[in-house]
């Protein structure tokens, strides 16, 4: 079969070879096709030259493209029957693709347009009471006979009475009390509601709120109370919040966040009044806003040079001669991972080294009880990867306990040590529990993934039993590996509660519970590289973390982000309502986040201060590319790809502005 | 005619000749365009291929359109999909990607389709099944995955363009894929030369091959294909009318990848446990072996004209990958050039007078 098939394709291409220079086009009768769902055809394609004579091809297939990166499976194509099938309805692109005439491949693009279905149905969903003078809050659901919405198309909108309005783009406001039949039609069905408006019963709002003077980033909490013209307080009204605002500073513009339920939030110093309406009753409170007025130095206590590699990630931990020390990992270089002394963080020494067969350690942890240590592998030559796990009861003097690869070996990128369990994730897919009582030979004792085609974990971090891993588009997983909260424990991991975002670039979680508010949040942080990798230049970075409130842990909401414009954000670490956030070209930023968190907390001013972590001797000199921070004993050390490991301290005193300007002063203007 | 033409072309007029290559290192997530003059390899270009900086991608599978226009780079991890980018050889600059599956490895272009077929490794993780996955490097959408074996490897085309072959390390498996159908056509277990159809089974508790085959590589005219047992130290000969295997050569430890003469007499196969290459005369059946710069021994192209094979080198840790440049005429290494860290997956561009 196969030497019949070898002769065919022979003589074909003998036969053809005068076709080489001709030029060539593919017709087909998909052009101008229009299919309705679950329809099939068998489309005849074949190719013409410019004598308009007709060629055909000796093979052809089809594919239902969407833009440049993936099919799309609108239209399927079965290569047995040679047809293709309608699947879902709008307009589609079809590549034909001729084979087999000459050297030339041949294919073009058709539109198949593919008609909806007659629709089914419309829901229309209405507020359940309407006034006079308000728009109506309506939303409309079309289900066509396939089960398919659509969206984006314009209803015909009528009303039975002249109390609703209707625009031109469907907006539907009550202009006067009374009953109206609402009808929404399309394509022939409509559906119908019968609205009631009635007259707004108020005579006076009072707005009323627990400060009245604030400072940016400060959540207000504002609550209206309508009272009809007897002066009995009327409940349940569905009140619309609005600010307006007057900034002290001329240049720039008043703006905060306000939510539906009346929280407000400013982001400019400056005077600002919030209303409560409804219809065309409101009323108004003002408000004053100050600056935050929480700067304070960040200084650099000192730094340790890594000028030859790029640093990766850290951990600082006290010995079990309490004295202190770090660890640090090295990225794409040759599997090192070096020991710092940092007990005088003025004077941090190199005290050790250890070289395993790779080329990232990525992820290094350190025991509670100071005594061992676990290096992550990335790029082994023999491909096992894995991990190894170090004593560290002498950390000038490091010793390699044991070597463990199983399930291990795409690499583990990032791991955590919690009560003689180590966290490991392996093949970017799950991560593995170990138990690692006998450092010597750790056993696995358990595993979790998120079950779903396309898992995909990042980081793990265990904090009060709970795991919490990050895992991109699936967001980040709380899991009780023995906390108790939902059964787990390390051999038996149970998921408990989910949150997801659209970017899907969740790449780093931490927990914290506020000291000031008892809220329970968890803060997500991405990691973008929008302009891809760069060798030679410091990289450009983007995303932010996500303040998510996890206190209904079956419906966690967003509800603030910290975004500093122009960079992105990486590891972090909370401390006494304090984020210390490194965000890669940006540096280590020190946050404010005690109170109530709503918002962007960048442009509220929230930032304490920051520092810049690069180094004149870095790997790549005098660019800042920081990876994490950990607060320790008071000072915020960091690690920073290009310089290395370095320790910062927060003060207690204000940014100095005493040299503000003076490069400015000192360069002279051109001629 | 064609080898008067080349004769005539390659030693009559005896023009010195570069030679250019596209060669992928693995751990810095780099391409380096690579020159040699038949004397010395040089580095023209270092070209950045990775996404994210913190992550390594892994620059594994190359392959350069048969128009020399265009070159094509797998990236063997993702989120969590591996991706396939289409690369100017103008500019060195990007056109477009695709994701693909897990671990994109091997691929190559069919002179018969126009499309291009790229095994999904899937080197890690369970072991399960994978794909061959099918793209159409116009539009460079993947208009469909072909299920093979377990960790599926070295996706080569048959000279006519109609078959793909690849190899599935972990089941042992030899794949021939119909480049028009896309659908297999045949599978031969190399483990204990017997023919077994792996389509729609089970692969729970399936043995783990001993062959563990790595490549496999057409022979330019004759109907054999060449598939290096990387475990079991061997090369592999399948006449591809019988289907079944007519040879076993054994080798160094772990041969990885093979390339063959256009005119069909010599097999360069990678040793990769050793660190050398393997030349092999088909005709004699003898062999020799040259040493390879640094350890790992990893892929290995031969130029058009026959004089010389391309070889990469991994290296452990922070040494530098290498590529290697072999006179396959007097079995020895004449040139050598650093690149990024674990070079691994190399493809010939042109030949330049």
């Amino acid at each position: 079969m196969r030497t019949i098939l070898t002769l065919s394709t022979l003589l074909l291409s003998f036969f053809l070879t005068n076709l080489h220079s001709q030029d060539l086009f593919v017709k087909s009768d998909l052009q101008g096709l229009k299919l309705k769902i679950g329809e099939t055809f068998e489309p005849e394609t074949y190719a013409e030259n410019l004598k308009g004579e007709r060629l055909s091809c000796p093979y052809t297939f089809y594919y239902n493209k969407q833009g440049v990166f993936s099919r799309a499976k609108a239209i399927s194509y079965d290569r047995n029957k040679g047809e293709i099938k309608a699947n879902a309805p709008g307009k589609h692109e079809v590549v034909a693709v001729c084979l087999g005439l000459g050297d030339q491949r041949l294919s073009r693009t058709f539109d198949v347009e593919v008609g909806y279905a007659m629709v089914k149905e419309i829901t229309i969903t209405v507020p359940k009471d309407n006034y006079v003078s308000t728009y109506l809050d309506l939303s409309f659901n079309v289900v066509d006979e396939q089960g398919f919405e659509r969206d984006g198309q314009k209803l015909n909108l009528t009303s039975s009475s002249e109390i609703l309005s209707i625009d031109n783009t469907n907006n539907v406001k009550a202009v006067a009390s009374g009953t109206a039949k609402l009808t929404a039609e399309l394509d022939g069905v409509s559906a119908t509601v019968e609205i009631k408006v009635s007259e707004n019963p108020l005579s006076k709002i009072e707005i009323t709120s627990n400060q009245e003077v604030a400072r940016t980033g400060d959540v207000i909490r504002y609550t209206a109370t309508g009272f009809d013209s007897s002066g009995n307080e009327i409940k349940n009204l569905p009140f619309e919040y609005t600010f307006y605002g007057k900034s002290f500073d001329v240049s720039e513009s008043a703006a905060g966040t306000i939510l539906n339920d009346g929280r407000f939030v400013a982001e400019e110093p400056g005077n600002y009044s919030i209303s409560a309406t409804l219809g065309d009753i409101t009323s108004s409170k003002p408000l004053r806003v100050v600056a935050r007025d929480i700067k304070r130095e960040v200084y650099r206590v000192g730094n340790t040079v890594v000028p030859d590699k790029r640093t990766s990630d850290f951990w600082i931990f006290e010995g079990v001669d309490g004295r202190d020390y770090g660890v640090t990992g090295t990225h794409s270089a040759d599997g090192t991972a070096f020991f710092w002394d940092v007990t005088d963080p003025t004077n941090m020494k190199k005290i050790d080294s250890i070289k395993v067969d790779a080329r990232t350690v990525n992820d290094v942890k350190v025991s509670q009880d100071g005594t061992i240590a676990i290096i992550s592998r990335e790029g082994a030559s023999d491909r096992k990867n894995g991990i190894f796990i170090l004593d560290v009861t002498n950390p000038y003097d490091v010793q390699v306990l044991s070597e463990y690869t199983k399930n291990l070996n795409g690499g583990v990128h990032n791991l955590f040590i919690d009560n003689n369990h180590a966290y490991v994730l392996g093949t970017g897919e799950r991560y593995y529990i170990l138990n690692i009582e006998d450092p010597t030979n750790p056993v696995e004792v358990g595993m979790f993934e998120v079950g779903k085609e396309g898992q995909n974990i990042h980081d793990v971090w265990i904090e009060d039993g709970i795991a919490y891993s990050s895992n991109w588009r699936d967001g980040v997983y709380l899991v009780d590996v023995g906390n108790g909260i939902a059964g787990g424990s390390p051999s038996n991991p149970v998921p408990f509660s989910n949150y997801t975002y659209a970017s899907g670039a969740n790449h780093a979680a931490f927990p914290f519970k506020s000291k000031s508010t008892g809220t329970f949040y968890v803060i997500l942080c991405d990691e973008i590289f929008p302009e891809g990798v760069n060798l030679t230049e410091p990289e450009i970075t983007a995303g932010f973390c996500h303040f998510v409130d996890f206190t209904d842990l079956d419906n966690p909401v967003e509800v603030a982000k910290f975004e500093v414009p122009g960079t992105g954000s990486h590891n972090l670490w909370v401390d006494e309502d304090v984020l210390y956030v490194a965000m890669y070209g940006g540096g280590v930023r020190v946050v404010d986040i005690s109170g109530e968190l709503v918002g962007d907390l960048f442009r509220q001013d929230r930032e304490i201060g920051y520092t810049m972590t690069g180094s004149p001797n870095g790997f790549i000199k005098n660019a800042t590319m920081s990876w994490g921070a950990q607060v320790y004993k008071g000072y915020v050390f960091y690690s920073d790809m290009y310089s290395g490991l370095g320790v910062a301290k927060v003060s207690e005193d204000k940014p100095d502005t005493s040299n503000e300007n003076q490069y400015i002063e000192r360069t002279g203007i051109p001629d | 005619m064609k080898r008067l033409i080349l004769f005539f072309a390659f030693t009559t007029f005896g023009f010195s000749q570069n030679y250019y290559l596209y060669v992928a290192a693995e751990s810095d997530d780099t391409v380096s365009l690579i020159k040699f003059d038949g004397k010395s390899a040089t580095e023209l270009e270092r070209i950045p291929v990775g996404i994210k900086f913190a992550e390594t991608e892994g620059p594994h599978g190359l392959t350069v359109d048969p128009s020399g226009d265009y070159w094509y780079l797998s990236l063997a991890h993702g989120n969590p999909y591996g991706t396939l980018t289409k690369f100017s050889t103008k500019t060195n600059t990007e056109i477009a990607t695709t994701e693909l599956g897990y671990f994109p490895a091997t691929m190559e272009i069919s002179s018969l389709t126009g499309l291009l077929y790229c095994v999904n490794f899937k080197l890690y993780g369970t072991m399960t099944p994978s794909s061959v996955s099918v793209v159409d490097p116009q539009t460079m959408t993947e208009i469909t995955k072909i299920p093979t074996g377990v960790m599926p490897h070295g996706s080569r085309i048959s000279p006519d363009g109609r078959f793909q072959y690849s190899v599935a390390m972990m089941s042992g498996e030899l794949y021939e894929v119909d480049t028009v159908s896309l659908e297999v056509n045949r599978v031969l277990q190399l483990d204990n030369n017997h023919h077994m159809n792996h389509q729609g089974m089970d692969h729970q508790g399936m043995h783990h091959s001993t062959t563990q085959p790595t490549w496999v590589i057409p022979h330019p005219s004759d109907s054999k294909v060449y598939i290096a047992g990387n475990s079991s130290n061997e090369i592999i000969e399948v006449d591809t009318d019988s289907w079944q295997i007519i040879n076993r050569f054994k080798t160094g430890k772990g041969p990885y990848n093979i390339d063959i003469t256009s005119d069909g007499k010599k097999l360069v196969t990678t040793l990769k446990g050793e660190g050398k290459t393997e030349i092999k005369n088909l005709k004699t059946g003898k062999t020799k072996i040259v040493d390879n710069t640094t350890k790992v021994s990893h892929g290995v192209v031969i130029s058009p004209d026959n004089k010389y094979a391309f070889v990469t080198v991994e290296g452990i840790g922070g040494e530098p990958g290498v590529l290697d440049v072999i006179d396959i005429g007097k079995a020895k290494l004449v040139s050598s050039v650093n690149i990024g860290k674990q070079a691994g997956g190399i493809a010939f561009w042109k030949l330049e007078q």
